[in-house]
């Protein structure tokens, strides 16, 4: 449940930094904010971070439109996955596979 | 008489330099310089059975074979296997001449042969002493002096005998361009350019000033094909790339917000050049023509740097790698990130082949 809650703090941040307009926010102050929302959430607990993952989906359910799609989006354009399987090469080169055949 | 003296003598010397052969009165008649192999790659003399041979001034199997030229240059003959042979600058995969064993002893084979580097500790393999090079350097420095005459020598020509004008510029250009091939590469190519603007640009005033008008395009049409005589030779050198200077660009500064004490904040931080609270910038140009600034983390000389703990391949990110992607063009620098780790780096790369940019570099930097 708190995995929920915290998904949605984040995903209100992300949505705002993500669809700010250029004259509301310094574009490289989005990007360095992001950056550092990535390193805080590499760090959390591994068990956590796949509640947290799974959360984002649930979430993104709330709203619609482009909103809906940068909340699902959080774990793919964070490397979400990619932290939880850090040791697991199998796992990391499906992954890769994934994110070539999707751009 | 002095002029004439001199006259004659750079006649001579330039008829060597085109055919290897003394001038007519010698009397030892012993040829002091002719060596007709060249490395086709870059046109500078190899040894004897290296390389490709070129031109028929008299360098024969035969004349090989029976020695002729033994001992120029310090080349031991042919025959003469027991005198150990002075290194050449080593080249990976040089054709090199190979002598049979067995029954064909003797023979040579012009087959190339796959000759592997071979590196000598503590020995550099580009400044190696070699009697050719040296040889080739000496003769360099003094053919390019002769080019120098010889453009003076064509401008006062063109200018003071009408008559004889076509024949000395032929001549002078001619012995000009042989000698730019023969001084080492480099300062060739700018040689040849310098005289072909410093031709370019005297001949026609020089001849209008002499009033000859039919004579200077007579002239000017064969100091082209006097050089187009030597194109064949001239594309042995390397294309002379001229490398662009640009102004270093306009590094500005940015107000930085304050961040936690967390390790990503002092990794930024620690980029090369930067300061306490200010971000290195570019100006970046807007379509509606403002400009606004792109920020980097650092900069090192004329390359500005941009510190990434993380790698985020979002929208945000991508733009920011177009924006940080079009103004290192604008200002013609390049660009690079600093990763903390392999896995970022890799994640950098991929990013960078998404969006097509090839003007930043990524590195690995540890924190």
């Amino acid at each position: 449940m708190i995995a929920i809650q915290v998904a949605s703090i984040i995903a209100s941040f992300v949505v705002f930094f993500e669809l700010a307009d250029d004259d509301v926010v310094d574009p490289d102050a989005v990007a360095k904010m992001m950056e550092e929302l990535a390193a805080e959430l590499e760090t959390l607990d591994k068990g956590f971070l796949r509640e947290l993952i799974d959360a984002f989906a649930i979430v993104a359910e709330e709203d619609s439109g482009k909103v809906k799609e940068v909340v699902r989006n959080i774990p793919y354009r964070f490397y979400l996955e990619e932290a939880l399987a850090a040791d697991d090469p199998v796992r990391l080169a499906e992954l890769e596979a994934i994110r070539d055949a999707r751009d | 008489m002095d002029e004439i003296q001199g006259q004659m003598g750079r006649r001579a010397f330039v008829g060597w330099l085109r055919t290897g052969r003394s001038p007519a009165g010698r009397i030892d008649r012993v040829e002091l310089k002719f060596n007709p192999w060249h490395d086709p790659d870059d046109g500078r003399f190899t040894f004897a059975g290296t390389g490709r041979r070129f031109g028929t001034g008299g360098a024969d199997p035969a004349d090989q074979i029976s020695g002729r030229a033994s001992g120029i240059f310090g080349r031991p003959s042919i025959g003469d296997r027991n005198r150990p042979r002075i290194p050449a600058t080593p080249k990976v995969q040089a054709p090199r001449a190979q002598q049979r064993v067995g029954n064909d002893a003797g023979v040579i084979d012009r087959r190339p042969a796959i000759v592997p580097l071979k590196v000598v500790p503590g020995l550099r393999l580009v400044n190696q002493s070699n009697p050719v090079t040296e040889f080739v350097g000496g003769a360099g420095r003094e053919l390019r002096d002769l080019a120098n005459e010889t453009v003076t020598g064509v401008r006062s020509a063109l200018t003071t005998n009408p008559v004889t004008t076509v024949r000395n510029a032929a001549l002078g250009i001619a012995g000009m361009i042989d000698a730019g091939i023969a001084a080492d590469d480099v300062p060739a190519r700018v040689q040849i350019s310098r005289a072909a603007d410093a031709l370019a640009n005297a001949s026609a005033r020089d001849i209008g000033r002499a009033g000859a008008y039919v004579v200077g395009n007579a002239a000017l049409t064969l100091a082209p094909g006097a050089a187009l005589s030597k194109v064949s030779a001239l594309r042995g050198l390397r294309k002379a790339r001229l490398r662009p200077t640009y102004d270093p660009p306009e590094i500005g500064w940015a107000k930085e917000t304050l961040d936690r004490d967390k390790p990503w904040a002092a990794y930024n931080d620690a980029a090369p050049g930067a300061q306490a609270g200010q971000a290195p910038t570019l100006k970046r140009k807007l379509p509606n023509g403002l400009e606004r600034a792109v920020k980097f983390d650092g900069v090192q000389g004329d390359y500005v740097i941009d510190r990434k703990w993380k790698i985020v391949d979002a929208p945000h990110a991508r733009a920011q790698l177009l924006r940080q992607s079009e103004v290192l063009r604008r200002h013609n620098v390049i660009g690079t990130w600093e990763v903390p780790d392999q896995k970022q780096r890799m994640k950098a790369l991929m990013l960078f082949k998404k969006m097509n940019v090839t003007n930043i570099k990524v590195r690995v930097v540890k924190p």
